[in-house]
């Protein structure tokens, strides 16, 4: 079994510490035995011209930092898609966006899945804290168990 | 009593501005000013800095034409060291500029611009943005996301990231191209010439409707200032920079652009943090040119590549040999992505383009060293001067937007004494003022190498400089 089709997109300000667990996760995703066959990006943040990814892809995976939460905590869940507005400007979407986008432009969403890791620090700095770091192996496992399909949001 | 209009912040451009009116006693504007108001100062951060660091220092001035720094950077950087990159990587690099140019030139025309030309200026402001193109014009909106998305992982996929890529460094770049890339790249140019000629045809059709801006929006005789190659075609990396003036003919052509305070001086207004650079020939501040796409078709022969000859005969077949109106900016933007795109093939097919040998390497052999390219928005300019270990003692950087910054303040001022007509700031001149700064696709992260966002603020001032009325978004 491979994970052609799904599109894991680990996303943050690389030098704003924890905000970069995003980049580690799809580092590590990138290698990742289970993850043979899936595109694996590393972006500072989503934009409009993801969507065209997303639409062709079987699964999305979204990895990115949360601001509140105990840090290294995890969160799982759904993106539902929700219809681009006049606020969304072009540098930058959330997930429901980039997922309104996807539909409106091109006509298919799959399902897309954002892991949340609550960050401890969001300060300049190109260093996950110690609780990121100790979260990162977990982060991984929760993607993989995603893709083969053995954790459902 | 005489009066001013304050539009601030602009929108749908690179960077904070504002915009003041001035009426005279008689409530007729007197005159128009285009305020940049943020300031951010790298040339003064670099100072101290190695001088190998600056193309990625540089590099962060702009988060949508980062290449073009890095190559201007890097030019300079090549003279400091007194060494010329191997002909594959000043092809890569030139590579890596004509994707810069379509993606930068994309957002302009589909994000910012195409809401304005598909609703037209009197639409409800609340729904010109691109989602409002995405809702009545799909395709439209297809094209200019997916011809972002080509140029930018065109850059992605040589540079390794799409915005700041490090890739190019002094002495050629770091790294040669992958066959595998360079197939992946040929596999998605048919689809992205596509794109174009459909925006080029929509263009044309829809351009109709707008005879009265294109007569308004900075229609005056200047001149225009862009690089050409050898043989008199359209080049964005290197070449003789030539100055035409209104009626075509060329006012000067440097083989050697780097010694630009011969031929350029930068003025300075309390009003503005944009330095307004002009031609010293004609001093200050008649010495107008204007760079850019439309200056960059104006200067050349022809562009040099089939398909964007054929549209470059086509333009002059309906505007003339030498367009005057910033307004036709928009179409060749159009035309110069096309050009890019044609031009990406030919550097592409070249089986040399995969050689190995990408980078010359060398101490400090000089203390000064000039780089000359086009950004997408015009000719850019990077000096520096080092000491003999190579810290940067300083640097000026002359910059697209400054280059325009005249004819960008001529313009408002055009357009304001069309469409101003009262003390009250109504939404069709509003949107007008704005638009006519929007078609010279000003980057003022660039030009004042500040953090951008994109608002406006537009003021109307009476003669003693009170507020008669305000705007902001």
């Amino acid at each position: 079994m491979t994970a052609a089709g799904v599109l894991v997109v680990g996303y943050g300000n690389s030098l704003r510490s924890d905000d970069r667990i995003g980049w580690h996760a799809a580092g590590l995703l990138a290698t990742d035995p289970r993850l043979a066959g899936a595109r694996v990006l590393a972006q500072h943040q989503l934009v409009p011209e993801l969507a065209e990814d997303v639409s062709r892809a079987s699964l999305v995976v979204l990895v990115d930092a949360a601001a509140e939460g105990d840090p290294g905590s995890l969160l799982v869940r759904r993106v539902r898609p929700r219809p681009p507005t006049p606020a969304t400007w072009s540098h930058h979407l959330d997930p429901e966006t980039l997922a309104g986008l996807a539909e409106v432009l091109y006509g298919f969403v799959p399902p897309i899945v954002l892991v949340s890791v609550a960050a401890g620090s969001l300060a300049e700095g190109d260093r996950l804290s110690v609780a990121l770091e100790q979260a990162l192996p977990e982060v991984v496992e929760v993607v993989a168990d995603v893709v083969t399909g053995q954790h459902r949001a | 009593m005489a009066r001013e209009i304050v539009i601030e912040p602009v929108t749908r451009i690179e960077g904070h501005a504002k915009i003041t009116i001035q009426l005279d006693d008689d409530g007729q504007v007197a005159d128009a000013h285009f305020h940049v108001t943020q300031f951010r100062g790298f040339e003064r951060i670099c100072q101290g800095r190695p001088v190998h660091e600056l193309p990625s220092i540089m590099a962060r001035i702009c988060g949508i034409c980062p290449v073009s720094h890095l190559i201007a950077s890097a030019k300079a950087c090549d003279q400091i060291l007194a060494t010329e990159p191997p002909p594959t990587a000043v092809d890569l690099r030139r590579i890596m500029n004509l994707a810069q140019v379509v993606q930068s030139h994309a957002l302009s025309f589909f994000h910012l611009s195409s809401p304005d030309l598909l609703f037209g200026f009197d639409a409800e402001a609340g729904g010109r943005h691109l989602f409002g193109v995405l809702g009545a014009n799909p395709q439209l909106a297809r094209d200019g996301v997916g011809l972002r998305r080509f140029g930018q992982q065109v850059i992605e996929s040589l540079g390794g990231k799409r915005i700041h890529p490090a890739w190019v460094v002094p002495g050629g770049v770091d790294a040669p191209l992958q066959a595998e890339t360079r197939d992946q790249i040929l596999a998605a140019l048919p689809e992205a010439r596509a794109a174009t000629q459909r925006a080029l045809a929509w263009y044309k059709t829809s351009v109709r409707r707008f005879a009265e801006e294109a007569a308004r929006f900075g229609d005056f005789p200047s001149a225009f200032m862009g690089l050409v190659g050898p043989d008199g075609t359209v080049e964005h990396y290197d070449g003789t920079l030539r100055v035409v003036g209104a009626d075509g003919a060329v006012l000067a052509e440097r083989t050697d652009p780097r010694p630009y305070w011969e031929y350029l001086g930068e003025a300075v207004e309390p009003w503005s943090y944009l330095k307004s650079a002009y031609w010293k020939d004609l001093g200050y501040p008649g010495g107008v040119y204007r760079v850019g796409p439309l200056a960059r078709l104006n200067v050349a022969d022809r562009m040099g590549t089939p398909r964007a000859d054929e549209e470059l005969e086509d333009f002059r077949g309906r505007l003339g040999r030498t367009p005057s109106s910033s307004f036709h900016y928009h179409h060749a933007r159009l035309i110069e992505i096309l050009h890019c795109l044609e031009r990406l093939q030919a550097e592409l097919d070249d089986p040399e383009i995969l050689s190995t040998r990408v980078r010359s390497v060398a101490g400090i052999n000089r203390d000064e060293g000039i780089g000359v390219a086009e950004a997408p928005r015009g000719t850019l300019l990077h000096h520096y001067r080092v000491d003999g270990d190579g810290i940067v003692q300083w640097a000026n950087l002359v910059i697209a937007t400054g280059h325009n910054n005249l004819a960008m303040n001529r313009s408002v001022a055009q357009v304001a004494r069309h469409y101003v007509k009262a003390d009250r700031l109504t939404e069709p001149m509003l949107n007008r003022v704005e638009a006519v700064i929007r078609c010279y696709d000003p980057c003022l992260s660039c030009s004042t190498h500040a953090i951008g966002q994109m608002p406006l603020h537009l003021q109307l001032l009476a003669p003693d400089g009170s507020v008669l009325d305000e705007c902001k978004r």
